[in-house]
């Protein structure tokens, strides 16, 4: 009897176990599979607002590719005086190959490009008559995304030159799984920019004209033109930004205090990141606001030096104030706004500089934006009128080392192709992929 | 089937040989308290005749004519032969087993005598926890178990505690112990989100503990598999003793303070290091000092900006900034509890009350809760119980040491800056600094209340003598609000008209198991086998709302808030379900042999590779109890152990072997994106580990010691291995990778002097390597220190090995900071540029030694317990250095040896010159800020006198006793910052060790107390 006790009871707990089995299935809440986000229609669109997400995040769009370049391009005229030792050393040409942020920035860039290519990957499944338009958003993101990295992890395009210097590894397929083709190594700049080349005439091609907040075929011609402005393709450039400006889709705001601290896009916009205090990253506001405004110490102020470069009566001079014990820039003052990219006075700089470039007149497109300033209107714009219009009209928007670069200047005593304006490689990504390259100096 | 042959042989021949029997009764009682021992085994010697005894102690047993001496035997207590003569009645006394090496340990789902233990376990009883004036029991098991590394991370009041049996077991899975507390495990994760976390065991009153046994070696540990490879920490509360009622009250109150502060700049020192520092800058761009633009003008409009009202060039308002992060901090805690039972019923219930008021401000705790240990013999065969403890918690809780609003980081602030202006309102920016984060004191509160119910219930039942079954069933209940308001002027609200949220979690654990035990004795024969199965199960909700723009501060909750900003609710779970069994054989106490296994499956992993097996191996010999040794003086006890076995870990993320992919949201549409890269083949981690033990009494005991040898091999490592980037993840799960911990532990305890005054001794001191053998093929490091931290993993050295640049110190010429170059042919050659020094691996934040040392004294009334702890061979790295010590770099201000500043050529120093907004020597990732972090620490001292019982007479009091302890009273150490056991509470994980970076010191505490009882 007893032995039937034990017998019995040991049966029980058994089969008791056994019944628990199933209670090893747990599936996740807050995740779904690979496979289901890929396989339907619907799913894959929202996978597309991903990369929107992941090009808006701080470390691309969202603030980074404004503040390493002013940082670098500072030239006494911003002083970075805040702790973070990353940013110190991007301002101080001090870069070590651990620097935080050009981990941030690598990975960053690839993770978006990576959901670029997850999306074209199964374009099949998106309804025919929207998979046009799909594939060219994926293509736009991916172009803008190369497009960031190269300029800073490369050494610069060399107009007229046959770029076989280091660019940075391309990569056209959606990662699925971790084998040996996942080891890339670098291309040369010139492959590179021929891809975003490709990408952007073929999103220009793709997308529709008007695509709300999201990337139109305008945004993609913008971006062309800043891109041939980079590779000295002057006429294209050109081309491409005055027919932007034609298209009267877009305008200058009134004022320049109009185009900047918005909720929505202004009629000047091209393309920008949506912020609000529900989702979109502004991290410009946390360098170079104060806490009044949601900043984080002012950690970026603005010097004399850029002030002297204004005339007096400039509303752009105007567009700084005094805060915490320093003057800073309005563009970027309030917190949960959006980011103006690409906007249209941009468009007119660029008309302007590749028109004096081929000997035409610049005088037009340079009077939009100069007496938006307030300023009068100018005649006989040269070069050098035209680039310090870029400089006042664009500062504080990152593109000054971008433009030291491509016209051949310096930045406190370094030459546009000084080893130490190239950012390292991220050390830890040279540590998980041996065919990786490291940059000079580095 | 075996059996019932050899149990029917074994009868027939006693039927055969017994032609006459008689019948005897008795009883068996222990003579401390005269309560019956109940379920005492009693046989009759050299016979397999035997019989338990019932609830009232009794017994009766038929023995043959020829047969004359009965045995009786019971987990605890000395075996007892007795010599029936012609009796018919008798009375039986045991006594309980005092002996250290006769002991009963607890083990997994079990209780053995030590003497016959072939694994190494460390018990720790509950008496050396007993009224430590500290918040949760890892703080008193520090230096108590050999091999046992614990580290509270920082002073902070209920912050985490790390606990290492036997080294770092793993690079990315968990590396905390499993804590089993009356036989449910206690999830140890971080149970909030947000800031420093939290430690869940310090709900727990540790003065209910009646012992804490450490599982250490393979064969202890491989009963709980797939959990056990970090060792295991197995936590049995008191319960009742038949016999007398018994009320005790305990009551201590003292206060607290730092156990040392660093010395800063005053106003005069800083005013001069600085203008310096700037003139020096000056100097370096060849600007003109008078310039707009110079550094000087700049550094004088800061002195300016920061002095406030007053005028830094008097030189004498000063602020001690460090001062205002510290306080008096002050500790009262109170205990009740009251046992008993009789041969039905046995209790055990305690109340208990504790406040304490940390040394930095606005850290608090108090907690309080009760427990009722209660059980009961439902019949003869069955006695089922249930263990009921709940506790509440609530601790205010400080940012964590990277915000600029916990109060250490209040020393950067310029001692020029007053904290107030003249209407009495705190300075903040651009007056002071950086944020004033007294201002979160005085307008921000976050409190984290817990209320936590651990139940258990179970269930004994004896088919027989030998045949035994255990059934628990167990709950972990937890709720845990987290609610944070910080005004309209602090860092987090300034922007927004205030600021808070409020988070709730919710965690549901269960387990339930079931084990067949039997056990039986064959002549010398003794053999055990134990069969169970097991399933735990944990759920945990979260939600969260975020809200701004309060009407005023005076609003705290967010019904007040008109905005809210962001709000989540989360599930997450997992579970695993076990079966085990164990078999235990000994000859004659002298041969010992014991063999287990368990196969464990679990949630974590994908539906192929779910399940995995866990065998272990131990094997004893007690030389001792030959012939040869029997009864040698000076060789009281000899035992030779070994014992291998697997064990495993499966603490990672919850489903981290899948390809998943997250919402997220951009332009107020919802998004998704790839979260995780799959990895269907994802298994259990596993760890190999050999151990050789000694066991020895000397001088009949009075001397007695363990050594113990071991090597932990773990393969097949759960590690987040970094993969390219540029596949759009920086890592992915994968069983790769080999570490190697191996050590040596000694153990010594010793009665030096017995008699009326007693001193006795215990130590004990443990080596552990750790070594990480291989990484993902062709990968020789994980760097993810950035350039302010230098812990990484790198083959052939210890995990979180200190890895940066290799400082040399300053060039006497120029006052350049210079660095070791560390190429492959450049011996010694130097650098000033940081970006050309090679990274070298500088030393280990690990220590090579571990130890602790106790010696109790006690004369008629009065013990002192003196305990030492400490360790040895580690160095910290001060990764605020770079701010706080870096020769003026910026406007922080600076610690006093800055002053030893490279001034002209020819200075000897280590600090180079200052210069104002350049980097000269403030790279962090240098060996410039890393120190010697071996201590030794007066870590308990504790004075008690217990009055002489006859002051009470008839009173009913039973005993009363006065008591001081003090903690933490002495550190001795080279470490120049605030305190060596550190390690920063946002970075604290299994590769970051000894990174320091503005981590509040421990706390040295003094109580004075009384204990009572009836």
């Amino acid at each position: 009897m007893k032995r039937n006790i034990s017998t019995i009871s040991i049966v029980a707990l058994l089969l008791l176990a056994a019944a628990c089995d199933k209670k090893l299935d747990i599936e996740p809440a807050q995740s779904i599979s690979e496979g289901l986000a890929l396989s339907t229609d619907a799913n894959v669109k929202t996978v597309l607002l991903g990369a929107y997400d992941a090009l808006s995040e701080g470390a691309l769009l969202g603030g980074s590719g404004v503040t390493y370049s002013e940082l670098q391009g500072a030239d006494g005229e911003i002083r970075w005086v805040g702790t973070y030792t990353g940013l110190r050393q991007i301002f101080n040409h001090q870069m070590a190959a651990e620097n935080d942020d050009a981990d941030a920035l690598w990975k960053r860039g690839y993770t978006a490009i990576n959901i670029c290519n997850n999306v074209l990957e199964v374009l099949p499944v998106v309804k025919e008559a929207d998979r046009d338009q799909v594939k060219g958003e994926a293509l736009f993101i991916r172009a803008f995304s190369y497009f960031q990295l190269v300029r800073f992890y490369a050494k610069p395009f060399e107009i007229g030159g046959a770029n076989t210097q280091l660019g940075i590894p391309i990569v056209l397929r959606p990662t699925r799984g971790i084998d040996a083709s996942s080891f890339v190594a670098r291309n040369t700049v010139k492959q590179v920019y021929d891809q975003i080349e490709t990408d952007l005439h073929e999103a220009m091609d793709l997308l529709p004209e008007d695509n709300g907040t999201r990337a139109s075929k305008y945004a993609a011609m913008a971006l062309l033109a800043r891109f041939h402005l980079q590779n000295g393709v002057y006429t294209e450039a050109r081309e491409l930004a005055d027919a932007v400006i034609a298209s009267n889709v877009f305008a200058l705001t009134p004022t320049i205090a109009d185009e900047f601290n918005n909720d929505e896009n202004t009629s000047e916009d091209i393309f920008a990141v949506q912020v609000s205090d529900q989702d979109g990253d502004n991290d410009l506001v946390i360098y170079y606001s104060i806490p009044d405004f949601g900043g984080r110490d002012g950690d970026i102020e603005i010097e004399q030096k850029h002030l002297d470069l204004y005339t007096n009566g400039d509303e752009r001079k105007d567009f700084h104030y005094e805060g915490n014990g320093a003057l800073r820039t309005t563009k970027w003052r309030d917190q949960y706004k959006n980011i103006p990219v690409l906007r249209l006075a941009e468009m007119y700089l660029i008309s302007a500089e590749c028109a004096v470039r081929a000997g035409a007149s610049g005088d037009a497109a340079y009077n939009a934006t100069h007496t938006r300033a307030g300023l009068a209107p100018a005649g006989n714009v040269t070069l050098d009128d035209v680039l310090l219009e870029r400089r006042l009209e664009l500062a504080h928007e990152g593109h000054r080392m971008h433009d030291v670069k491509r016209l051949k200047g310096s930045v406190d005593g370094l030459g546009y192709n000084d080893p130490s304006l190239v950012f390292p490689i991220p050390a830890r990504e040279i540590s998980a992929n041996k065919n990786l390259e490291q940059n000079e100096g580095y | 089937m075996k059996r019932i042959v050899f149990t029917l042989l074994i009868t027939c021949l006693a039927v055969l040989a017994a032609v006459a029997q008689r019948r005897i009764e008795g009883r068996v009682y222990d003579p401390a308290n005269g309560d019956p021992i109940i379920g005492a085994t009693v046989t009759v010697k050299n016979t397999t005749v035997g019989t338990v005894t019932d609830l009232d102690g009794k017994f009766v047993i038929t023995i043959a004519k020829n047969e004359d001496i009965i045995s009786v035997s019971y987990t605890g207590y000395v075996s007892t032969e007795v010599v029936v003569g012609n009796r018919n009645q008798l009375d039986i006394v045991i006594n309980q087993n005092t002996s250290i090496l006769d002991e009963v340990v607890v083990v997994g789902y079990g209780k053995q005598i030590k003497s016959t233990l072939t694994g190494n376990i460390a018990k720790v009883s509950g008496e050396n926890l007993k009224s430590m004036p500290v918040v949760s029991f890892e703080q008193g098991l520090q230096g108590q178990a050999a091999g046992v590394y614990v580290e509270s991370v920082n002073g902070k009041l209920g912050g985490a505690m790390r606990i290492r049996v036997r080294g770092v077991g793993s690079i990315n899975a968990g590396t905390e112990p499993l804590v089993v507390i009356d036989g449910i495990p206690i999830s140890k994760d971080a149970t909030n989100e947000s800031g420093a976390p939290l430690n869940p065991l310090a709900d727990f009153n540790f003065n209910d503990v009646e012992s804490i046994e450490v599982l250490k070696d393979a064969s202890a540990k491989a009963i709980y598999g797939s959990r056990g490879s970090n060792g295991v920490i197995l936590i049995t509360t008191k319960s009742g003793k038949s016999g007398k009622s018994r009320i005790e009250f305990d009551i201590q109150t003292g206060m607290s303070q730092a156990t040392h502060k660093r010395e800063f700049l005053n106003s005069k020192e800083y005013v001069e290091l600085f203008s310096e520092a700037a003139y020096n800058s000056d100097l370096f761009e060849g600007a003109d000092s008078s310039d707009s633009g110079s550094w000087s003008r700049f550094v004088r409009s800061r002195f300016n900006r920061y002095d406030g009202n007053t005028n830094w060039r008097d030189l004498k308002d000063q602020t001690d900034w460090q001062e205002q992060a510290f306080r008096k901090g002050s500790v009262s805690n109170a205990t009740l509890s009251f046992s008993g039972g009789n041969d039905k019923v046995r209790y055990y219930a305690s109340a208990n009350f504790g406040k304490n008021e940390g040394i930095l401000i606005a850290n608090d705790l108090e907690k309080s809760g009760g427990r009722v240990n209660l059980d009961f013999a439902a019949s003869k065969r069955l006695r089922v119980g249930v263990n009921l403890n709940v506790a509440r918690t609530k601790l205010d809780q400080l940012s964590d040491d990277n915000a600029f609003s916990t109060p250490i980081q209040l020393v950067a602030m310029a001692p020029i800056t007053p904290t107030r202006d003249a209407a009495g309102v705190l300075y903040d920016r651009p007056t002071t600094t950086y944020y004033n984060g007294l201002i979160d004191v005085e307008q921000g509160n976050r409190s984290i209340r817990t209320l936590r119910t651990i139940a258990s219930v179970f269930g004994d039942y004896s088919f027989n003598a030998h045949l035994g079954l255990r059934v628990e069933a167990a709950s972990n209940i937890y709720t845990l609000n987290d609610d944070a308001h910080f005004g309209n002027r602090t860092d987090n609200g300034n922007d927004s008209n205030g600021y808070g949220y409020s988070r709730w979690s919710q965690g549901d654990d269960y387990n339930t198991n079931a084990v067949l035990h039997w056990d039986n004795q064959y002549n010398k024969h003794a053999v055990g086998f134990d069969a169970g199965t097991e399933f735990f199960n944990s759920r945990t909700r979260r939600t969260l709302v975020v809200g701004e723009q309060f009407p005023s501060n005076d609003f705290k909750t967010l019904a007040s808030a008109a905005l809210i900003t962001a709000g989540s609710s989360t599930f997450t779970g997992y579970s695993f379900l076990s079966y085990f069994g164990r078999a235990r054989y000994n000859f004659d106490r002298k041969y010992l042999l014991n063999v287990s296994g368990r196969v464990d499956g679990s949630s974590r992993f994908g539906a192929d590779n779910r399940y995995a097996f866990f065998p272990a191996v131990s094997a004893g010999w007690v030389l001792t109890e030959e012939d040869i040794l029997k009864g040698n003086k000076t060789l009281s006890f000899l035992k030779i152990r070994a014992s291998w076995g697997q064990s495993g870990n499966a603490d990672i993320g919850n489903f981290q072997s899948r390809g998943l992919y997250d919402a997220g949201k951009y332009d107020g549409i919802s998004t998704l994106a790839p979260s995780q890269i799959a990895n269907p083949a994802l298994t259990w981690e596993k760890s190999q580990e050999v151990d050789f033990g000694i066991d020895f009494g000397l001088f009949n005991n009075r001397l007695s010691g363990e050594l113990d040898y071991y090597v932990k091999n773990t393969t097949d490592l759960l590690l987040d291995a970094p993969i390219p980037a540029t596949t759009g993840f920086a890592s992915q799960s994968q069983n790769i990778g080999k570490l190697r911990n191996k050590g040596v532990e000694l153990v010594l305890n010793s009665n030096n002097l017995v008699g009326k005054f007693t001193w006795t001794t215990s130590f004990n001191i443990a080596a552990n390597q750790n070594e990480v053998i291989a990484l993902v093929a062709d990968q020789q490091i994980i760097d993810n220190g950035g350039s302010r931290y230098m812990n990484v993993v790198k083959v052939g050295e210890a995990i979180g090995t200190f890895y940066g640049a290799e400082y040399a110190g300053v060039d006497p010429q120029n006052g350049d900071a210079i660095w070791y170059v560390n190429g492959p042919d450049n011996n010694g050659a130097t650098t000033n540029d940081y970006a050309l020094a090679n990274s070298v691996v500088l030393g280990s934040p690990l220590p090579k030694f571990i130890g602790g040392l106790s010696n109790t004294f006690s004369y008629g009334g009065v013990t002192l317990d003196v305990r030492f702890q400490g360790q040895y061979g580690n160095k910290i790295h001060n990764s605020g250095g770079g701010f706080m010590s870096c020769n003026a770099c910026w406007f922080d201000n600076q610690t006093t040896d800055q002053l030893d500043r490279w001034q002209k050529e020819g200075d000897i120093t280590q600090v180079p010159q200052a210069r104002l907004g350049y980097s000269n020597g403030d790279q962090s990732r240098s060996s410039r800020y890393l120190s010697d972090g071996s201590y030794l620490r007066l870590k308990n001292v504790s004075l008690s006198y217990q009055l002489p019982s006859r002051v009470f007479g008839k009173s009913g009091v039973r005993d009363v006793r006065i008591y001081a302890t003090g903690t933490n009273l002495l550190t001795f150490t080279k470490y120049k910052g605030w305190d060596p056991e550190v390690t920063a509470d946002f970075l604290a994980s299994n590769v970051v060790y000894g990174t320091d970076f503005y981590s509040a010191p421990q706390a040295k505490t003094y109580v004075v107390g009384l204990r009572v009882g009836f």
